[in-house]
């Protein structure tokens, strides 16, 4: 059976030679010309780069946003993957097509079409003038508020996916079992089928911050020059001002945060599966 | 595993015929490059339009060569001429002329020649630059692009600083090269001199952008969605904008105009060159040819309202007549640029 599985992962070479290629062997001459001056080792890049408040100002910005983008997600997700997971034949179908279809369109179209909804003359605005929430048009446009809806617009199904398939195998009579010994709702969800569920909140967290903080095209579209991120930064200093260890030097921070979200949220869903 | 084996699958066999496919997706762009017809052309996005419609068409029955295409900005192609400069793939590249003058720090570029490109010597002798490294081949007008339906006109370049254009008013990112406008208006309006000295005065042009920032909607690298904004009247004011943008879709109906205002114009430095040790460099060089000759000439200023730079063709935008129309001291914009997109950066962040 070993030896059977043994070569069965020889299928997998082609794979690890292509991402080794593409994918391994670019990033370490990137992560390498970040450490790297005239005169040999260095980390002076990683120095100047922390010691500048408007670096500081861009990095806690994409922090933010991928955060708050993520809750956004999240706390629309979380309730969707609970109603698909009792779809049945068609509803199914119908929300599984609602989920995937928008990922054929590319970001830039769809940018567009929030330009739509939020203009002063916009659909957004239209309508909260018409419920009388607002007297006047507000401004969304060039917003991080717009920036967040739009990235977690994007980024749902990442979300929703994970978690639709831990509720799918959620057993139906633990949150029964606890009705019936006297639990109210509120005491069975966040007792219950919360603990039960957060496997997939995390793998879904995981999956949204990662893409969320090295977001590009998204905010380069939605808020523009004036409310920059560390993916513009990376963009700017390689294509703008040609300085590549300092390119190199923020992929690298970058880098850093998606390996810290993933090892975090490895540990975090070990030990939630060890807890339920 | 045992049925895999039977029909020939064999370990050796799996990996050998993965090493040819890895080989063989390897060398695609190789097997691609080397058909003989083809030309990889790097121009601006906003090419795009008369590129296809216009010189696609027109290379492929004049000199035999399918076009491709890649547009974006002209520091764009300058990275990626860059970062292939042991195999380029690109033949020529339509970008502007600061860029052009990194490029030829660089040694990226190769002299286009008269005996290889006869038209050149029907140029206007100011669009020929560095000894051939590069040409001009038409020139837009730069002014202020205003939505009609919202602005009467921009007589002076003040309106985009009157506080009744608060939060209207999108400029360029310096990234673009159609952002120095602003920034030598902004030099001009804050030290008070004229043009040719005040375009060195670039802290009284931070100082005079930075009164800016109340009126300012946006900055934009991305000018497709910043005019796509004018044109809906989200913003009533587009700083920097040119003729071969604005004019064409004022020609199809759409309420927008560009304005002349009175303290003057800028002329856009748009520059083809040859790229050194490109793939085809013959077409590459027949492809200059055509670009720089009298049909493609009046199509393109036609198309694009542009000044042609052949001086035998009368076709192309009418420059608006009582202002000056500027053209800066690029070498100083080149040797500059980066400290001022930082700073400018820096200092139109929110």
């Amino acid at each position: 059976m070993i030896r059977r599985v043994d070569r069965l992962s020889l299928l997998a070479v082609p794979a690890l030679g292509y991402l080794a290629v593409i994918y391994a062997l670019p990033l370490v001459m990137l992560l390498a010309k970040s450490v790297r001056t005239p005169e040999g080792f260095s980390l002076a890049e990683y120095a100047d780069f922390f010691a500048d408040e408007y670096n500081m100002r861009v990095l806690w910005r994409t922090l933010r946003v991928a955060g708050l983008t993520t809750l956004l997600a999240l706390v629309i997700a979380y309730p969707t993957a609970f109603a698909m997971s009792r779809a049945k034949g068609g509803w199914l179908t119908v929300f599984l097509v609602a989920m995937v279809l928008p990922m054929s369109l590319g970001v830039v179209v769809k940018a567009f079409a929030w330009s739509i909804l939020f203009r002063a003359n916009g659909a957004l605005n239209g309508a909260l003038q018409w419920i009388g929430l607002i007297d006047r048009p507000i401004r969304m446009m060039f917003t991080e508020t717009a920036l967040i809806v739009g990235a977690a617009n994007v980024f749902l199904p990442f979300m929703v996916l994970p978690i639709y398939a831990v509720v799918r195998q959620l057993d139906q009579r633990l949150p029964e079992a606890a009705a019936s010994l006297g639990a109210t709702p509120m005491f069975r969800f966040f007792n219950v089928t919360l603990p039960l569920t957060l496997p997939g909140v995390v793998a879904g967290s995981a999956f949204t911050f990662s893409l969320a903080v090295s977001m590009y095209v998204i905010p380069s579209l939605i808020v523009g020059e004036r409310q920059q991120t560390l993916s513009m930064l990376i963009a700017r200093s390689f294509l703008y001002l040609r300085n590549e260890p300092l390119g190199s030097t923020i992929s690298a921070v970058l880098l850093g945060i998606a390996v810290l979200v993933v090892v975090l949220s490895s540990w975090l869903a070990r030990r939630l599966g060890a807890r339920t | 595993m045992t049925r895999l084996t039977h029909r020939g699958l064999t370990r050796r066999s799996l990996l050998k015929t993965s090493a040819f496919a890895a080989a063989g997706t390897l060398a695609t762009p190789a097997l691609l490059r080397a058909q003989s017809s083809e030309l990889v052309i790097g121009c601006a996005g906003s090419h795009t339009a008369w590129m296809e419609e216009i010189v696609v068409p027109h290379m492929k029955e004049a000199i035999g060569a399918d076009i491709l295409f890649e547009g974006t900005k002209s520091s764009v192609n300058l990275e990626k001429m860059a970062s292939n400069k042991d195999q380029p793939y690109l033949s020529v590249v339509q970008m502007d002329d600061p860029v052009m003058i990194q490029a030829v720090e660089a040694d990226l570029l190769t002299p286009i020649t008269a005996e290889a490109v006869p038209n050149m010597t029907d140029l206007r002798g100011d669009a020929v630059h560095m000894d051939g490294m590069w040409c001009n081949y038409v020139q837009p007008w730069a002014g202020v692009a205003y939505n009609t339906d919202y602005s009467e006109g921009v007589p002076s370049w003040d309106a985009l600083w009157d506080p009744a254009n608060a939060g209207q008013v999108i400029i360029p990112s310096l990234q673009n090269t159609e952002g120095m406008w602003t920034l030598f208006v902004a030099a001009m309006l804050g030290s008070g001199k004229p043009f040719s000295e005040a375009q060195y005065e670039i802290d009284a042009a931070f100082a005079k952008l930075e009164e800016l920032k109340p009126n300012l909607l946006s900055v934009y690298s991305t000018m497709s969605q910043a005019f796509n904004l004018l044109e809906q009247g989200e913003i009533t004011l587009l700083s920097g904008n040119f003729s071969s943008y604005t004019l064409p879709r004022k020609s199809e109906g759409v309420p927008v105009d560009l304005a002349a205002p009175k303290e003057g114009i800028f002329a856009m430095p748009s520059g083809i060159c040859l790229v050194k040790g490109g793939p085809n460099p013959e077409l590459a060089e027949a492809y200059v040819n055509e670009m720089l000759g009298e049909k493609m000439q009046s199509a393109i200023a036609d198309f694009a309202s542009s000044v042609p730079a052949n001086t035998t063709v009368k076709a192309g935008a009418v420059i608006p007549e009582g202002v000056q129309i500027y053209s800066p001291d690029w070498a100083f914009v080149a040797a500059n640029r980066r400290a001022w997109i930082e700073r400018f950066d820096k200092l139109m962040a929110l």
